[in-house]
Protein backbone atom coordinates (compact mmCIF):
# COMPACT_ATOMS: atom_id res chain seq x y z
CA UNK A 1 0.00 0.00 0.00
CA UNK A 2 1.50 3.38 -0.96
CA UNK A 3 2.24 5.90 1.75
CA UNK A 4 0.41 9.21 1.88
CA UNK A 5 3.42 10.99 0.39
CA UNK A 6 3.49 8.49 -2.48
CA UNK A 7 -0.23 8.95 -3.13
CA UNK A 8 0.27 12.70 -3.42
CA UNK A 9 3.28 12.24 -5.72
CA UNK A 10 1.15 10.10 -7.99
CA UNK A 11 -1.73 12.56 -7.71
CA UNK A 12 0.50 15.50 -8.63
CA UNK A 13 1.94 13.64 -11.60
CA UNK A 14 -1.41 12.43 -12.95
CA UNK A 15 -3.25 15.73 -12.50
CA UNK A 16 -0.45 18.05 -13.60
CA UNK A 17 0.05 19.57 -10.16
CA UNK A 18 3.22 20.74 -8.48
CA UNK A 19 4.37 18.87 -5.36
CA UNK A 20 4.80 21.53 -2.68
CA UNK A 21 6.15 19.54 0.26
CA UNK A 22 4.87 20.98 3.52
CA UNK A 23 2.99 24.27 3.32
CA UNK A 24 2.08 26.48 6.25
CA UNK A 25 -0.78 28.71 5.09
CA UNK A 26 -1.36 30.19 8.55
CA UNK A 27 -4.66 30.38 10.44
CA UNK A 28 -6.75 31.42 7.43
CA UNK A 29 -9.91 29.53 8.41
CA UNK A 30 -11.25 28.01 11.63
CA UNK A 31 -9.98 24.54 10.73
CA UNK A 32 -6.49 25.78 9.90
CA UNK A 33 -6.50 27.86 13.10
CA UNK A 34 -7.20 24.73 15.15
CA UNK A 35 -3.90 23.35 13.92
CA UNK A 36 -1.86 26.02 15.73
CA UNK A 37 0.50 26.34 12.78
CA UNK A 38 0.40 22.71 11.67
CA UNK A 39 1.37 22.46 8.00
CA UNK A 40 -0.47 20.95 5.08
CA UNK A 41 1.83 18.03 4.44
CA UNK A 42 2.14 16.66 1.84
CA UNK A 43 0.70 19.38 -0.35
CA UNK A 44 0.23 19.85 -4.08
CA UNK A 45 -0.70 23.03 -5.87
CA UNK A 46 -1.75 24.30 -9.26
CA UNK A 47 -5.00 24.10 -11.19
CA UNK A 48 -7.02 21.65 -9.14
CA UNK A 49 -9.52 19.24 -10.68
CA UNK A 50 -12.64 21.33 -11.13
CA UNK A 51 -10.70 24.25 -12.51
CA UNK A 52 -9.74 26.55 -9.66
CA UNK A 53 -6.16 27.38 -8.73
CA UNK A 54 -5.23 26.32 -5.26
CA UNK A 55 -3.62 23.84 -2.91
CA UNK A 56 -4.64 20.38 -1.79
CA UNK A 57 -3.10 18.20 0.85
CA UNK A 58 -3.18 16.41 4.15
CA UNK A 59 -3.74 18.44 7.29
CA UNK A 60 -3.50 17.03 10.79
CA UNK A 61 -2.98 18.32 14.28
CA UNK A 62 -3.22 17.09 17.83
CA UNK A 63 -5.43 18.59 20.49
CA UNK A 64 -5.58 15.82 23.08
CA UNK A 65 -6.17 13.47 20.16
CA UNK A 66 -5.09 13.67 16.53
CA UNK A 67 -7.51 15.06 13.96
CA UNK A 68 -6.86 14.29 10.30
CA UNK A 69 -8.32 15.99 7.27
CA UNK A 70 -7.62 16.30 3.59
CA UNK A 71 -8.19 19.82 2.38
CA UNK A 72 -8.43 21.85 -0.80
CA UNK A 73 -7.89 25.60 -0.58
CA UNK A 74 -8.54 28.35 -3.07
CA UNK A 75 -9.18 32.08 -2.98
CA UNK A 76 -12.30 34.10 -3.81
CA UNK A 77 -11.26 37.53 -2.54
CA UNK A 78 -14.26 39.29 -4.06
CA UNK A 79 -16.55 37.46 -1.60
CA UNK A 80 -15.07 39.24 1.41
CA UNK A 81 -17.33 42.28 1.13
CA UNK A 82 -20.46 40.10 0.97
CA UNK A 83 -19.67 37.24 3.31
CA UNK A 84 -16.62 37.62 5.56
CA UNK A 85 -17.39 34.31 7.25
CA UNK A 86 -19.51 31.42 6.06
CA UNK A 87 -19.12 27.90 7.40
CA UNK A 88 -20.96 24.87 6.11
CA UNK A 89 -19.79 22.10 8.39
CA UNK A 90 -20.87 18.47 8.40
CA UNK A 91 -23.27 17.91 11.26
CA UNK A 92 -21.36 16.33 14.13
CA UNK A 93 -17.86 17.08 12.87
CA UNK A 94 -15.38 17.58 15.69
CA UNK A 95 -12.22 19.60 15.27
CA UNK A 96 -10.95 19.60 18.81
CA UNK A 97 -11.21 17.66 22.01
CA UNK A 98 -10.10 20.31 24.45
CA UNK A 99 -12.71 23.04 24.13
CA UNK A 100 -13.63 24.18 27.63
CA UNK A 101 -14.66 27.77 26.97
CA UNK A 102 -18.22 28.80 27.65
CA UNK A 103 -18.27 31.80 25.31
CA UNK A 104 -17.37 32.28 21.67
CA UNK A 105 -17.63 34.87 18.93
CA UNK A 106 -21.19 35.64 17.96
CA UNK A 107 -22.42 33.97 14.81
CA UNK A 108 -25.73 33.51 13.04
CA UNK A 109 -27.19 30.28 11.79
CA UNK A 110 -28.21 30.45 8.18
CA UNK A 111 -31.88 29.60 7.96
CA UNK A 112 -33.24 27.79 4.96
CA UNK A 113 -36.39 25.79 4.45
CA UNK A 114 -34.31 22.73 3.57
CA UNK A 115 -34.48 20.06 6.27
CA UNK A 116 -32.02 17.98 4.26
CA UNK A 117 -29.44 20.76 4.44
CA UNK A 118 -29.98 21.22 8.18
CA UNK A 119 -29.68 17.49 8.78
CA UNK A 120 -26.44 17.26 6.91
CA UNK A 121 -24.69 20.54 7.74
CA UNK A 122 -24.53 23.28 10.33
CA UNK A 123 -24.39 26.48 8.30
CA UNK A 124 -23.27 29.61 10.15
CA UNK A 125 -22.20 33.05 9.12
CA UNK A 126 -20.95 36.23 10.73
CA UNK A 127 -23.75 38.43 12.05
CA UNK A 128 -24.95 41.42 10.03
CA UNK A 129 -24.22 40.01 6.61
CA UNK A 130 -26.49 40.91 3.75
CA UNK A 131 -29.35 38.38 4.07
CA UNK A 132 -30.32 38.81 0.42
CA UNK A 133 -26.86 37.80 -0.75
CA UNK A 134 -26.96 34.75 1.49
CA UNK A 135 -30.43 33.76 0.23
CA UNK A 136 -29.24 34.09 -3.34
CA UNK A 137 -26.16 31.96 -2.68
CA UNK A 138 -28.22 29.31 -0.93
CA UNK A 139 -30.61 28.95 -3.82
CA UNK A 140 -32.69 25.76 -4.03
CA UNK A 141 -30.34 24.50 -6.74
CA UNK A 142 -27.22 25.03 -4.63
CA UNK A 143 -28.87 23.50 -1.56
CA UNK A 144 -29.94 20.47 -3.55
CA UNK A 145 -26.43 20.11 -4.89
CA UNK A 146 -24.90 20.49 -1.40
CA UNK A 147 -26.98 17.69 0.05
CA UNK A 148 -26.44 15.27 -2.82
CA UNK A 149 -23.15 15.86 -4.63
CA UNK A 150 -20.30 16.27 -2.09
CA UNK A 151 -18.73 13.30 -0.31
CA UNK A 152 -20.58 12.44 2.94
CA UNK A 153 -17.80 13.81 5.13
CA UNK A 154 -17.41 17.07 3.22
CA UNK A 155 -17.44 20.51 4.86
CA UNK A 156 -16.39 23.91 3.60
CA UNK A 157 -15.33 27.17 5.21
CA UNK A 158 -15.23 30.60 3.63
CA UNK A 159 -13.22 33.09 5.65
CA UNK A 160 -12.19 36.47 4.28
CA UNK A 161 -11.95 35.22 0.73
CA UNK A 162 -10.31 31.88 1.47
CA UNK A 163 -12.37 28.80 0.62
CA UNK A 164 -11.32 25.60 2.32
CA UNK A 165 -13.02 22.31 1.54
CA UNK A 166 -12.27 19.35 3.79
CA UNK A 167 -12.96 15.63 4.03
CA UNK A 168 -12.24 13.54 7.06
CA UNK A 169 -10.97 10.42 5.31
CA UNK A 170 -7.55 9.29 6.57
CA UNK A 171 -6.16 7.76 3.37
CA UNK A 172 -8.12 8.96 0.37
CA UNK A 173 -7.30 7.60 -3.04
CA UNK A 174 -7.05 9.60 -6.24
CA UNK A 175 -10.81 9.45 -6.81
CA UNK A 176 -11.55 10.82 -3.34
CA UNK A 177 -9.00 13.61 -3.79
CA UNK A 178 -10.56 14.40 -7.14
CA UNK A 179 -13.99 14.60 -5.52
CA UNK A 180 -12.67 16.92 -2.79
CA UNK A 181 -11.09 19.25 -5.34
CA UNK A 182 -14.04 19.24 -7.74
CA UNK A 183 -16.60 19.93 -5.03
CA UNK A 184 -14.47 22.71 -3.54
CA UNK A 185 -14.00 24.20 -7.02
CA UNK A 186 -17.76 24.17 -7.50
CA UNK A 187 -18.35 25.84 -4.12
CA UNK A 188 -15.75 28.50 -4.90
CA UNK A 189 -17.23 29.09 -8.37
CA UNK A 190 -20.71 29.55 -6.96
CA UNK A 191 -19.45 32.01 -4.35
CA UNK A 192 -17.50 33.87 -7.03
CA UNK A 193 -20.50 34.02 -9.36
CA UNK A 194 -22.75 35.32 -6.59
CA UNK A 195 -20.15 37.94 -5.65
CA UNK A 196 -20.15 39.28 -9.19
CA UNK A 197 -23.93 39.46 -9.57
CA UNK B 1 -19.77 37.12 22.30
CA UNK B 2 -22.38 34.45 22.89
CA UNK B 3 -22.74 31.54 25.26
CA UNK B 4 -22.27 28.05 23.87
CA UNK B 5 -23.19 24.56 25.13
CA UNK B 6 -20.10 24.47 27.33
CA UNK B 7 -21.15 27.77 28.90
CA UNK B 8 -24.65 26.50 29.65
CA UNK B 9 -23.14 23.36 31.17
CA UNK B 10 -20.77 25.44 33.33
CA UNK B 11 -23.60 27.65 34.60
CA UNK B 12 -25.67 24.58 35.48
CA UNK B 13 -22.66 22.94 37.13
CA UNK B 14 -21.60 25.94 39.21
CA UNK B 15 -25.15 26.93 40.05
CA UNK B 16 -26.38 23.42 40.87
CA UNK B 17 -23.38 22.34 42.90
CA UNK B 18 -23.17 25.74 44.57
CA UNK B 19 -26.76 25.45 45.77
CA UNK B 20 -26.12 21.87 46.84
CA UNK B 21 -23.11 22.99 48.91
CA UNK B 22 -25.25 25.65 50.57
CA UNK B 23 -28.01 23.21 51.43
CA UNK B 24 -25.92 20.26 52.57
CA UNK B 25 -26.67 19.64 56.28
CA UNK B 26 -23.11 19.45 57.61
CA UNK B 27 -22.04 21.52 60.58
CA UNK B 28 -18.67 22.49 61.93
CA UNK B 29 -15.61 23.62 59.99
CA UNK B 30 -16.29 21.31 57.02
CA UNK B 31 -19.80 22.65 56.71
CA UNK B 32 -18.50 26.22 56.82
CA UNK B 33 -16.00 25.51 54.04
CA UNK B 34 -18.71 23.87 51.92
CA UNK B 35 -21.03 26.84 52.44
CA UNK B 36 -18.26 29.27 51.49
CA UNK B 37 -17.62 27.22 48.34
CA UNK B 38 -21.36 27.25 47.68
CA UNK B 39 -21.49 31.05 47.88
CA UNK B 40 -18.51 31.37 45.52
CA UNK B 41 -19.89 28.87 43.00
CA UNK B 42 -23.36 30.40 42.99
CA UNK B 43 -21.68 33.80 42.59
CA UNK B 44 -19.75 32.55 39.55
CA UNK B 45 -22.96 31.18 38.00
CA UNK B 46 -24.77 34.45 38.73
CA UNK B 47 -21.94 36.46 37.17
CA UNK B 48 -22.12 34.34 34.03
CA UNK B 49 -25.89 34.77 33.82
CA UNK B 50 -25.53 38.55 34.16
CA UNK B 51 -22.81 38.56 31.49
CA UNK B 52 -25.05 36.57 29.11
CA UNK B 53 -27.97 38.94 29.73
CA UNK B 54 -25.78 41.94 28.93
CA UNK B 55 -24.49 40.29 25.78
CA UNK B 56 -28.06 39.54 24.71
CA UNK B 57 -29.09 43.16 25.34
CA UNK B 58 -26.11 44.29 23.30
CA UNK B 59 -27.05 41.89 20.52
CA UNK B 60 -30.62 43.25 20.45
CA UNK B 61 -29.26 46.80 20.23
CA UNK B 62 -26.85 45.79 17.47
CA UNK B 63 -29.66 44.09 15.58
CA UNK B 64 -31.58 47.37 15.73
CA UNK B 65 -28.58 49.28 14.33
CA UNK B 66 -28.26 46.67 11.58
CA UNK B 67 -31.90 47.12 10.60
CA UNK B 68 -32.17 50.90 11.04
CA UNK B 69 -28.60 52.15 10.64
CA UNK B 70 -26.62 53.63 7.78
CA UNK B 71 -24.34 51.26 5.94
CA UNK B 72 -20.78 52.38 5.34
CA UNK B 73 -17.28 51.04 5.28
CA UNK B 74 -14.41 50.93 7.73
CA UNK B 75 -10.80 50.69 6.62
CA UNK B 76 -8.33 49.29 9.12
CA UNK B 77 -5.53 51.79 9.74
CA UNK B 78 -3.84 50.08 12.66
CA UNK B 79 -4.38 46.78 14.43
CA UNK B 80 -2.73 45.41 17.53
CA UNK B 81 -3.52 42.71 20.02
CA UNK B 82 -4.13 43.67 23.63
CA UNK B 83 -4.27 40.18 25.12
CA UNK B 84 -6.56 37.21 24.69
CA UNK B 85 -9.83 35.93 26.07
CA UNK B 86 -10.74 32.25 25.65
CA UNK B 87 -7.92 31.90 23.08
CA UNK B 88 -9.37 34.82 21.11
CA UNK B 89 -7.19 37.92 20.60
CA UNK B 90 -8.56 41.19 21.96
CA UNK B 91 -7.86 43.47 19.02
CA UNK B 92 -7.37 47.22 19.25
CA UNK B 93 -8.32 48.68 15.89
CA UNK B 94 -7.95 52.15 14.46
CA UNK B 95 -10.46 52.62 11.65
CA UNK B 96 -11.28 55.17 8.99
CA UNK B 97 -15.06 55.31 8.78
CA UNK B 98 -16.86 56.38 5.62
CA UNK B 99 -20.64 56.57 5.91
CA UNK B 100 -22.85 58.20 3.29
CA UNK B 101 -24.14 61.55 4.54
CA UNK B 102 -21.57 61.78 7.33
CA UNK B 103 -18.13 63.32 7.48
CA UNK B 104 -15.33 60.77 7.17
CA UNK B 105 -13.69 60.24 10.52
CA UNK B 106 -11.16 58.13 12.37
CA UNK B 107 -12.30 55.95 15.25
CA UNK B 108 -10.83 53.33 17.53
CA UNK B 109 -12.47 50.12 18.53
CA UNK B 110 -11.71 47.06 20.64
CA UNK B 111 -13.11 43.72 19.45
CA UNK B 112 -12.56 40.17 20.68
CA UNK B 113 -12.11 38.05 17.58
CA UNK B 114 -11.25 34.49 16.63
CA UNK B 115 -7.62 34.01 15.58
CA UNK B 116 -8.51 33.50 11.92
CA UNK B 117 -10.25 36.88 11.94
CA UNK B 118 -7.62 38.71 13.98
CA UNK B 119 -4.85 37.73 11.57
CA UNK B 120 -6.79 39.42 8.74
CA UNK B 121 -6.94 42.74 10.55
CA UNK B 122 -4.11 44.43 8.70
CA UNK B 123 -3.93 48.03 7.45
CA UNK B 124 -6.03 48.41 4.32
CA UNK B 125 -8.56 45.71 5.23
CA UNK B 126 -12.06 47.02 4.44
CA UNK B 127 -14.99 45.96 6.62
CA UNK B 128 -18.67 46.77 6.50
CA UNK B 129 -20.08 49.05 9.17
CA UNK B 130 -23.60 50.03 10.27
CA UNK B 131 -23.97 53.32 12.14
CA UNK B 132 -26.85 54.21 14.47
CA UNK B 133 -29.07 56.93 13.00
CA UNK B 134 -29.28 58.45 16.50
CA UNK B 135 -25.60 58.45 17.43
CA UNK B 136 -22.75 58.42 14.86
CA UNK B 137 -20.36 57.03 17.48
CA UNK B 138 -22.58 53.98 17.95
CA UNK B 139 -21.83 51.48 15.23
CA UNK B 140 -21.35 47.78 14.53
CA UNK B 141 -18.44 46.40 12.63
CA UNK B 142 -19.12 43.52 10.28
CA UNK B 143 -16.36 40.94 10.55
Amino acid sequence: MPTRAEVFQIYARERGLEPAGALSPGPLTPLLAEGNGAPIDPAVRGELPGGVTGTAGHFSYTRNKTFRFHVAITEVPESQQFAPRLFCVREGRRTRDDHFYGFGARHSKVWTESEALSERYTVTTSPYQDPNWMRQLFSPTFIDWLVTAPPPDYSFELAYGTVLGAIEEDFPGLAELDALCRVTSEVASRIRTESHE
Amino acid sequence: MQVNKVGIFLIALFGGLGIAFLLVPIGGEAGGILKLMGVIWVGVAAFMVVYIRRQKQKAVHNDWIFNQGLRGRATVVEASSGGTMNEMPIMNLVLDLEVPGQEARRASRTETMPIFTATRMVPGMVLGVYVSPKDPSDYILVW
